[in-house]
């Protein structure tokens, strides 16, 4: 017995040291490549990780003989020095890491100007939309604004958008923002005021809402009754009970590791894009995680009751019915508008990828360049997102205090 | 008199290993007030949940008013039990309801689905349900919910429940355990009162020998799952309670 032991902890120790020393070799490959174009076959590497491992096993520097067979035995100081080897790892996953996602604080500090479109926007949200029509544009006089910038403005009317609106920040970005200013007053003089815009966000905004809370209602009755079956208090200890239990346990875990925003992509295909794919996304990402959450709030019960309400000789459905459901229904109400809450934050990311709601419009906005439409956007998410965070945090606590 | 309980060479073993009961033989006859005494770990909850089975039995029989208690399944098993009425050392009432609704639980064993959903309109269960929380005194609770009542309260609500099933006999773990001298009198007495008046079997394991003599009629001793007592309360001496408490105790001080 502790013969096999002592065998199974030593190819654990050698499993261990010859995984460390294929990544370290595999890292100083990666950068030695990078750097110098160095290359050199897989079999050199291997073989050089074996006799390492080898070498350093029976120098005792190894980390796996530290974690597997640490004996009490007082060691010199060159059979310690397992720690230095761990801190060179790593240094060079660091190293590493930085090569691969391509850090660079440079560009961070100084190319901020070319965020500068989506941060006016930000700070100027365009809430009344300004649009110049054909007509508007032949009113405006020479005396106004500097020729060249009519001819500017005739020639945009003319080669984009021949009978449509144009809107005002096409026209910054066709002039430049120092030009535009001079002339804006003139122009905003000229332009038609409308509030299209606010009034297509915000019925955005409600599909978001809408399609967020349909989803999380929707995945209630599913989740509620799975999560009876993925409890393994309430799961007799059968092999059936443990099919059950395991099966649940193992999709809601795919389903949830899955994002939502794949769900969409699967499902605009599916249904076409708009808020109901964007809806079955967040139904069924949100099932797998309610079915989690639910089952193992279960599992948190006081048995007592169960035990008590099993002993007047109630069945099995009554039992839940009296003694679980009392126990759970605050914790699962609160975490339901929790998800709720987290529905309507990934609405907008799902709404990028054809889900519909705010995040499609918000999308289309950027595509086209019209960062203060895009800052509106933002500014929306960002008070929506606010409120149903204090919302349901506020009823949460109620819930939960209950 | 009527032998309402029968056990023979009861064992049961966890599946951690433990030997908690080893070869039970008891028989009990209606309307004895039997206390089990016992340290902690001596077999008693044990042996009380495997009488309705709240716990598997590994093997021997048991015989509950002349009803095969281990070989039952399903709807038999549930008709055994709602005759045993069950008290628990944590009340193990449901938080949330009130004290009426908990009464009412005691009645799941007699109906359907539908009807326990529907309990509030069936006028006749509500009623008895009041008349039992009468009889513990908490009529003026009906409406609270069980969290808000004191522990005292909670398991008279825990004994009207038990009442609610109409049982033969009741089983009573450590009832008065979390519970001070007083409440703790008061509790044993309304067991007392159910033992005499209704003739009601009762089953009750304790630690106080004070109210084991107080209201007892039959003492039973558990020691590492075996009896080691069986006899009337006044018979338990000095030397009998060091058997039964005495050098287990030594031996945990020494620890």
């Amino acid at each position: 017995m502790k013969k096999k032991c002592k065998i199974k902890s030593y190819i654990q120790a050698v499993a261990t040291d010859l995984l460390f020393w294929i990544y370290l070799f595999s890292c100083i490959y990666y950068l030695f490549h990078n750097w110098t174009g160095f290359t050199a076959s897989f079999l050199f590497i291997g073989l050089a990780t074996v006799l390492v491992t080898a070498l350093f096993l029976i120098l005792h520097l190894s980390i796996g003989r530290k974690i597997f067979l640490s004996t009490r035995k007082k060691k010199r100081w060159y059979k310690t020095s397992w720690t230095y080897i761990l801190i060179i790892g790593l240094v060079i996953t660091f190293i590493v890491g930085i090569n691969i996602v391509e850090v660079d604080f440079y560009k961070f500090f100084t190319k901020f100007q070319n965020a500068g479109g989506i941060t006016s926007g930000i700070f100027d949200p365009s809430i009344i939309g300004y649009e110049l029509s054909p007509e508007s544009i032949q009113n405006l006089s020479d005396g106004d604004i500097p020729p060249d910038v009519l001819e500017t403005l005739k020639g945009i009317q003319n080669r984009k958008y021949s009978t449509k609106k144009v809107f005002l920040s096409d026209i910054e970005k066709r002039l430049g923002t120092s030009t535009f200013n001079t002339c804006k007053s003139t122009i905003l003089k000229a332009a038609v005021k409308n509030t299209d815009l606010l009034n297509t966000a915000l019925t955005a905004l409600a599909e978001t809402i809408f399609l967020a809370l349909l989803a999380t209602v929707f995945a209630i009755p599913f989740a509620f009754i799975l999560s009876f079956f993925a409890a393994r208090n309430l799961m007799p200890k059968t092999w059936l009970g443990n099919i059950v239990y395991v099966v649940i346990r193992t999709v809601a875990t795919i389903f949830r590791s899955i994002e939502a925003i794949v769900w969409a992509i699967i499902f605009s295909v599916w249904v076409g894009i708009g808020p109901f794919a964007g809806m079955l996304a967040l139904m069924i990402h949100s099932i797998a995680a309610l079915t989690k959450l639910y089952s193992e709030q279960i599992e948190n019960i006081d048995s007592g009751p169960v035990e008590a309400i099993k002993a007047t000789g109630a069945s099995t459905l009554q039992t839940w019915i009296y003694a679980v459901i009392p126990q759970i229904i605050s914790p699962f109400l609160a975490f339901t508008i929790y998800r709720w809450d987290i529905n309507v934050r990934m609405a907008t990311i799902v709404g990028f990828v054809g889900g519909g709601g705010i995040g499609l419009l918000l999308l289309q906005q950027q595509q086209l360049l019209r960062w203060h439409n895009v800052g509106l956007l933002i500014w929306l998410i960002a008070f929506v997102v606010w409120v149903m965070d204090m919302v349901s945090a506020r009823v949460r606590e109620k819930l939960i205090g209950m | 008199m009527k032998e309402i309980i029968k056990l023979t060479d009861l064992h049961k073993i966890y599946e951690s290993g433990t030997h908690a009961l080893k070869g039970i033989n008891l028989t009990v006859n209606e309307g004895e007030f039997l206390i089990l005494l016992g340290l902690s770990g001596s077999g008693k909850s044990t042996l009380l949940r495997c009488m309705n089975r709240l716990i598997e039995p590994t093997s021997g029989a048991i015989e509950i008013d002349d009803e095969n208690v281990v070989t039952a399944k399903g709807k038999r098993l549930r008709k055994i039990r709602r005759h045993i009425g069950m008290i628990f050392q944590q009340f193990n009432l449901i938080k949330n309801l009130s004290a009426r609704m908990n009464v009412l639980t005691g009645k799941l064993g007699y109906v359907s689905l539908w009807h326990a959903l529907t309990f509030s309109m069936h006028k006749n269960d509500v009623a008895i349900a009041l008349q039992n929380l009468q009889r513990v005194g908490l009529e003026s609770f009906a409406r609270n919910k069980a969290r808000n009542l004191s522990g005292g309260q909670q398991q008279r609500v825990a004994i009207a429940r038990a009442l609610m099933q109409n049982p033969k006999v009741i089983f009573a773990d450590e009832p008065v355990a979390s519970l001070d001298p007083a409440t703790a009198d008061s509790v044993m007495r309304y067991l007392g009162e159910l033992n005499k008046k209704d003739n009601i079997t009762i089953l009750c394991s304790l630690h106080f020998l004070s109210l084991a003599r107080k209201y007892g009629s039959r003492v039973v001793a558990l020691k590492d799952g075996k009896i080691v007592f069986d006899g009337t309360p006044k018979e338990i001496d000095k030397k009998k309670f060091k058997d039964i408490y005495g050098e287990d105790a030594e031996e945990v001080e020494i620890r």
